[in-house]
């Protein structure tokens, strides 16, 4: 996939929440094919509701959203979820059969392919990720940063186009953060990553969207955001402190 | 938590794990009818029923005493149940407990009601041990049972140990601030502790719901490796069947 084409389009999106204040007021940013772009702001900013714009589970109220030309819609829902891989904050949210094998197969056993086919597909996505071992175990007998990484399988089971995580090294100890930072690092996907770990962003990201009270009030490249000091506290963030493991070199776009 | 090793016996190869889920719940299903058919005092009709429960047992390689340590609970509650039949229900005194007087149709009652209970439950205690529960589930969906009942069945499974480490931590959360000192505290702190597992439950059951509709759930969880009824399940259903339908039988020449 060559980087350039623009792969998710986001088009003037407002947003509100029942009974809510406005959660998203006119947000716009298109992300290329394999690019990689950290979503920062505060708690209560408007990244997590941006994300679930991203593969339909939430439909704006006015403006659009594009993913690869196609519009985002209850119609078109199917196919952008199939395209837009979405990793939610909590893996216990997100695994929810019994074992992590069935888990994984899920997503092709429900596009229609049989059993042997579905089982070996999830299976080389368990190796792949290095959690092979725990196939037949239940979700709620995996460590934490094994959980992530289940969950993340669920997902790149289907080869998505798109990768849209919710804090991935959210609750994750340094070896957990590490694991899932290379790992992101090494696959191919566009990345979409809402975070607060800004040494985990910086690891992964080349670009950044800062949104703040549901408005785009940053979208650069991200190493100039690091430096931009007082802006970063304005909009309640915090550049990674020297002694944080803020990740190895960045990837080269 | 002890019913994490429920299905202990499911593992074991024996003739009863070789048959098909659909078959053996519709064999519980059938002896425990056939128990309910059976009239007040067919005594040897309701030995003959627990006697091919056993068998069945026995051929699972699953010690009788297992069996009987599982069916413990489950028959106290019966026996709880049915205790004051011998003193309710009227008609000739045959015995004396302190003020009490036991009738002898009462007696009747009290032992047909145990006799009954006792194949019917221990049937339903060696499909348990025997069965993995998403077994269990794949069998009711084979049964053609609504796709909510069994994909909530399901979840219900799969999440029945996030809660109980939920309300685990809830409760040792309320322990460390001192709470629940005293009788009429405790039963406060245990309503608030359900409060807040069934308000934390209900926002939990959203984040799953849409992270399923994410992953492309439309309207049910496709099995890996479907057990369908084969010959040999179909023929030992139907021996099952004829031996519990024709004690039944006999206990109304």
């Amino acid at each position: 996939m060559s980087v350039g084409r623009p792969l998710v389009e986001v088009r003037g999106i407002r947003y509100g929440y029942p009974g809510g204040a406005a959660a998203l007021q006119g947000v716009s940013l298109q992300v290329s094919a394999g690019e990689r772009l950290a979503v920062l702001g505060p708690n209560g900013a408007g990244k997590s509701t941006l994300l679930l714009h991203l593969n339909g589970l939430l439909l704006p109220a006015q403006g659009s959203v594009l993913v690869d030309g196609i519009v985002v819609s209850e119609a078109t829902a199917r196919e952008t979820r199939r395209r837009v891989g979405f990793v939610f904050q909590n893996p216990d949210d997100q695994l929810f059969l019994p074992t992590l094998l069935e888990d994984v197969a899920f997503a092709p056993l429900n596009d229609g392919q049989p059993g042997p086919a579905a089982e070996a597909r999830a299976r080389a996505t368990l190796r792949e990720l290095g959690i092979e071992h725990a196939a037949d175990r239940a979700a709620h007998h995996l460590s934490g940063g094994e959980r992530r990484l289940a969950a993340l399988a669920t997902v790149l089971v289907s080869r998505p186009d798109v990768l849209v995580l919710d804090e991935p090294t959210d609750a994750l100890d340094a070896r957990g953060r590490r694991r899932v930072v290379d790992l992101l690092r090494g696959r191919p996907e566009t990345l979409v990553v809402a975070t607060h770990d800004l040494a985990a962003a910086a690891a992964l990201c080349e670009r950044a969207v800062v949104l703040d009270e549901g408005v785009v009030v940053w979208d650069a490249p991200l190493d100039r955001l690091l430096a931009a000091h007082p802006f970063l506290e304005r909009h309640g963030l915090m550049a990674p402190l020297p002694d944080q493991p803020s990740g190895a070199p960045k990837r080269q776009a | 938590m002890s019913f994490r090793h429920l299905d202990r016996y499911a593992g074991v190869p024996s003739p009863v794990t070789r048959l098909a889920p659909s078959a053996r719940v519709l064999a519980t299903v059938v002896l425990a009818l056939a128990a309910a058919l059976l009239p007040l005092g067919a005594w040897p009709q309701m030995a003959g029923l627990t006697l091919v429960v056993l068998g069945i047992a026995v051929a699972a390689r699953m010690p009788v005493r297992v069996l009987a340590v599982r069916l413990a609970p489950p028959l106290v509650f019966v026996l709880l149940v049915s205790a004051a039949l011998p003193v309710l229900v009227p008609g000739t005194t045959v015995a004396h407990i302190g003020p009490l007087s036991l009738s002898d149709a009462g007696l009747l009652r009290f032992g047909s009601v145990l006799g009954r209970a006792l194949p019917a439950l221990a049937a339903a205690v060696v499909l348990v041990s025997t069965l993995r529960f998403t077994e269990l589930v794949q069998a009711l969906r084979d049964l053609r049972l609504p796709r909510a009942v069994t994909t909530a069945l399901g979840l219900a499974y799969r999440y029945l140990y996030i809660l109980t480490d939920e309300v685990e931590q809830l409760q040792r959360a309320a322990r460390s601030r001192n709470a629940g000192a005293g009788a009429a505290s405790r039963r406060r702190l245990l309503m608030g502790i359900a409060a807040a597992s069934l308000g934390r439950s209900f926002a939990r059951s959203e984040r799953v719901h849409q992270a399923m509709l994410a992953r492309g759930y439309r309207d049910g969880i496709p099995a890996l490796r479907p057990q369908p009824m084969d010959r040999r399940s179909l023929s030992a259903l139907a021996i099952v069947c004829a031996v519990a339908l024709g004690i039944a039988w006999t206990a109304h020449l």
